[in-house]
């Protein structure tokens, strides 16, 4: 009989593959995807897409450098997830849980850029944001940014309005409008003017115009529509309803009345002034639509917040998408 | 009406070389270290986790629909839960030491816990936890590792494979089950054994070791406890030992002489199979939220009412059909009754589970192929599958293999409820109550895959 | 004498085992008249179902054979998916953007609805019910298990 604790041959090869099972193939499973980082030849940057009550984007702030080619390597272990970085041109429309996506980014000019998930993914899902920061020296000189509209001219977008006092009978007609053939004063013609009239003010200006006297009030509405819309290219406003059914009607709603699944709890404007109606605005109120300018939408677009529930989409839209967001807004009223 | 399949000569070969059970052990292992670091490093989401796909959908397929009903407690002799605690225990991982000596504190189980109520509790634990185990892979992962120290720690205080013979709650029910299958292990002739002094077969010898199931081959008359390691093939000198093809169900051909540990694992299996039926694979959303809400009021409630129905209200009514069945004559003590009787729970059970296990399974099978290439979420794509999309398996023709199934199991009950009426010497409608009983449960499960 | 009496009941057990297979194999199999699938006319039906993690609302749904069934799927929380089994189509929704099936209801029986789109824990256990027509298939299976229990307990009973 042999001594000693390894007796022949075939026990010194049992145990040569007990540890292959348990110490070398554990290891070799983390030493591969150490290797499969490190081969890469790229820089590898692990993004988790939780829910946000769980937390989010892990990391959400990101620093890059101008000219550094980064592979975010993004997972999801809970539910579907999607990314978008505007400014850096990234659109991943689906982070399936357990499948991995591999975006490749590359930024040219320094700045903070934002990032949102697009898919809801939860009742907080508009707070899953994070912010990727590039240092580096900037390429071309990039014009400088001016403060939005709204907040060029002073608008106070928390302020209490009160309902338009003319409304539509029947949603007034684009096509009526161009059908007209009028001619439209300049207030209304140039888009820095006519931003910052609400619609209703604009219907009481034709109103009061002798020469439109011989129209009726559907016509002037009618009006109103065209000039609000006729200068929108279609693609504009395919591009709005994109962001529309990705960003605002899981609370507005498909139809804009603001009965959306995930809009039920939010206090809307309710928490500036408790005889205000809860929840999201309805984009089919004629009342408060029409009496809103193009400025002060943007304002409420761009900002949101003050524990309305409404996201701010400053940081997401540029300034075409934005007003081509608008513009799209006013089709819940207007029709084609 | 039996035959020695191990007695063919390759086959004999093969059974008798050490290194067979060994390496397809040693291959289990390996898939189960991967399940482990699947469940606590990998990805939580469990259709694309290795932990989640191949514990409870390859393995349990394997187990529920081939393994058991073909080949009994074969899953026992490679499973890797008790591996490296025997190897400890053994010193030794292939070639024995010296007349099979065991390096253990060796100490012997409590006889109180000599029988399967352990595992009977352990699974109940295991399965009031299931719908978050069988869907979380950390979960799932923190399971088998405690299962596998449990056992570790057993092999080095207790004699020889006492984790799988009184602990596991798998072997539990495998071995209830395993008397249904078309496969034994068995003496070839006990005259001999009776002649044979020194018993090799569960004392070990140079050639292996002991039964580690703590049996005794010449008195082996039934599968439940046998887990074919085959160790006393190898150690037999007098070559009394083979592997047998036989009449599926003889085990339960002797009616008499059941126990209530097994009586209730019986009826344990069949109201769990019907709670699963109901919770997991049923239209009622608030039924599966309510088990997955641990520790909530409602969880306490669900809680209550699983442990009721598996240990009061089945074993409630089986009991009243018993009864009624004997009230014309009533000689029989009821306990022996109620056990004896609790033999139709095995095919009825066992039909069950493969019934319900085949509403799932072949759904979700299609993770498989992309879980290979990825096991663990992480974006590999090792064997170029891991795109291949979900597909459910035949869906549509479920119910179709489900009917056969269940009422080829209830058959068997039945049969097997006339000969323990038989063998008790009462009259055949002593035994209608229990068929009662039996054709009642076919319908519930038939109404919950079907209806 | 003895053996004769054996050899009769086994033919006997032969003989009723084989017709109740026979039976049983007539009410699984046995093809029932078109006009028991249901003899309502066909109509146009719109469910909108709704999901949640991890259920859907109405969990189980009616419809007559024929009918052309229109589901408005929609979530209320994350992004879910609708698979039919047997019928194999499929849709998905959010919050805010709605799915839309629309298929002809024309095989009879209970068909399970599942999620297809991973949705958390419970997900493949995300599960309703589709019932078109007269169940057929539940109440052929209550025949062959009566049939099968009677059948065995004939079979079996030996006096």
């Amino acid at each position: 009989m042999a001594r000693g604790r390894l007796r022949g041959k075939g026990e010194l090869f049992a145990l040569g593959v007990v540890l292959l099972v348990l110490v070398a193939f554990p290891a070799g499973i983390f030493g591969y995807q150490a290797w499969r980082t490190a081969s890469a030849g790229v820089k590898i940057v692990n993004i988790v897409a939780r829910a946000p009550e769980q937390g989010g984007f892990s990391p959400d702030r990101l620093s890059l450098r101008v000219g550094e080619t980064v592979r975010l390597r993004i997972s999801s272990p809970d539910v579907v997830h999607g990314l978008t970085i505007p400014g850096l041109g990234v659109n991943v429309d689906e982070i399936y849980p357990g499948k991995v996506v591999e975006v490749d980014v590359t930024p040219t000019q320094p700045g903070r850029y934002a990032f949102a998930c697009t898919r809801w993914c939860s009742v907080d899902h508009w707070r899953m944001r994070g912010v990727i920061e590039v240092t580096g020296a900037a390429g071309a000189l990039l014009p400088t940014q001016q403060p939005p509209l709204f907040q060029q001219l002073g608008i106070d977008i928390d302020a209490m309005r009160p309902a338009a006092q003319a409304t539509p009978s029947a949603p007034p007609a684009i096509a009526a409008g161009a059908a007209l053939n009028a001619k439209l004063p300049q207030d209304l013609t140039d888009p820095a003017i006519r931003r910052t009239l609400p619609p209703a003010a604009a219907f009481h200006d034709l109103r009061a115009d002798p020469t439109n006297a011989t129209l009726s009030d559907a016509d002037i509405w009618n009006l109103v529509a065209w000039a609000w819309l006729k200068d929108v290219p279609p693609t504009a406003l395919a591009r709005a309803e994109t962001l529309y059914t990705r960003d605002c009607a899981a609370c507005h709603g498909p139809d804009g009345k603001g009965q959306g699944p995930a809009g039920v709890n939010l206090p809307g404007m309710a928490k500036m002034d408790p005889a205000m109606p809860k929840g999201p605005a309805d984009f089919t109120d004629a009342g408060a639509m029409l009496a809103a300018s193009d400025v002060l939408l943007q304002g409420k677009l761009l900002r949101g917040g003050m524990g309305t529930g409404m996201p701010e989409f400053g940081s997401l839209y540029s300034d075409t998408e934005q007003w081509a967001m608008i513009a799209y807004l006013r089709t819940f009223l207007f029709e084609k | 009406m039996r035959y020695a399949i191990s007695e063919t000569p390759v086959i004999k070969r093969v059974l008798r070389s050490r290194w067979l059970q060994w390496s397809l052990t040693a291959l289990t292992l390996l898939f189960f270290v991967l399940a482990i670091i699947a469940g606590l490093a990998g990805t939580p989401a469990g259709n694309r986790n290795f932990g989640i796909v191949f514990v409870w959908i390859v393995w349990w397929a394997l187990l529920i629909l081939l393994l058991v009903p073909f080949a009994g407690r074969l899953w026992c002799g490679v499973c890797p839960i008790p591996a490296p605690g025997e190897w400890l225990q053994r010193r030794a991982l292939v070639q024995p030491r010296p007349g099979g000596k065991l390096y253990t504190l060796s100490k012997q189980w409590p006889r109180a816990f000599r029988n399967i109520w352990l595992q009977n509790a352990g699974f109940l634990g295991v399965a009031l936890f299931s719908s978050i185990i069988l869907t979380t892979p950390m979960a799932t992962a923190l399971v088998l590792l405690g299962f596998m120290i449990v056992a570790i720690g057993t092999s080095l205080v207790f004699e020889r494979r006492t984790f799988c013979r009184y602990l596991c709650p798998v072997g539990g029910f495998i071995g209830l089950y395993s008397q249904v299958a078309p496969l034994e292990l068995r003496v070839k002739d006990t005259a001999v054994c009776a002649s044979h002094t020194e018993k090799t077969c569960y004392t070990g010898s140079d050639a292996g070791y002991g039964c580690p199931w703590l049996v005794f081959p010449g008195g082996l008359t039934n599968n439940t406890t046998c887990g074919l390691c085959t160790e006393c093939l190898k150690t037999c000198t007098r070559d009394n030992i083979a592997i047998f093809v036989r009449q599926p169900g003889a085990d339960l051909l002797k009616t008499t002489g059941h126990k209530l540990d097994e009586a209730y694992k019986g009826l344990i299996m069949l109201a769990c199979g019907f709670i699963y039926s109901t919770v997991l694979i049923g239209p009622w959303g608030v039924l599966k939220e309510t088990a997955r809400a641990v520790g909530t009021p409602g969880w306490f409630a669900y809680a209550g009412i699983f442990l009721a129905l598996n240990l009061a209200v089945f074993p409630g009514l089986f009991w009243l059909a018993v009864r009624a069945g004997s009230i014309p004559n009533p000689k029989y003590p009821m306990s022996r009754l109620f056990a004896d009787y609790a033999a139709v729970l095995v095919p009825l059970g066992l039909t069950a589970w493969v019934a319900f296990s085949l509403s799932f399974v072949l759904i979700n099978f299609s993770y498989a192929w992309s879980v290979l290439s990825d096991p663990l979420g992480w974006g590999w794509n090792l064997l170029g599958t891991v795109g291949l999309k979900w597909t459910p398996y035949i869906p549509g023709l479920v119910p179709y293999l489900q009917v056969p199934v269940l009422l080829l199991g209830l058959t068997a009950a039945l049969a097997l409820a006339l000969r323990t009426a038989r063998q008790y010497g009462q009259s055949p409608w002593a035994a209608t109550p229990v068929a009662i009983f039996c054709a009642a449960a076919t319908l519930g499960l038939l109404g919950l895959y079907l209806a | 004498m003895i053996r004769n009496t054996q050899h009769a009941i086994r033919n006997t057990q032969w003989l009723v085992g084989g017709i109740t297979i026979a039976l049983v194999l007539l009410a699984l199999l046995a093809p029932l008249p078109a006009a028991l699938a249901g003899g309502a006319a066909p109509q146009e039906r719109h469910i909108t179902i709704s999901a949640r993690s991890f259920a859907f609302e109405p969990g189980t749904v009616r419809v007559n054979r024929g009918d052309t069934v229109i589901v408005n799927l929609e979530s209320t929380d994350v992004v879910h998916g609708l698979y039919v089994d047997g019928y194999g189509v499929a849709t998905q929704a959010e919050p805010g953007r709605p799915g839309q099936l629309t298929f002809v209801a024309d095989h009879v029986g209970a068909f399970r609805f599942r999620c297809n789109v991973a949705c958390g824990n419970l997900h493949p256990f995300m599960i309703g019910k589709l019932e078109v027509g007269p169940n057929l298939t539940w109440l052929r299976a209550i025949a062959a298990t009566l049939i099968t229990a009677v059948g065995a307990l004939a079979v079996f009973w030996k006096h």
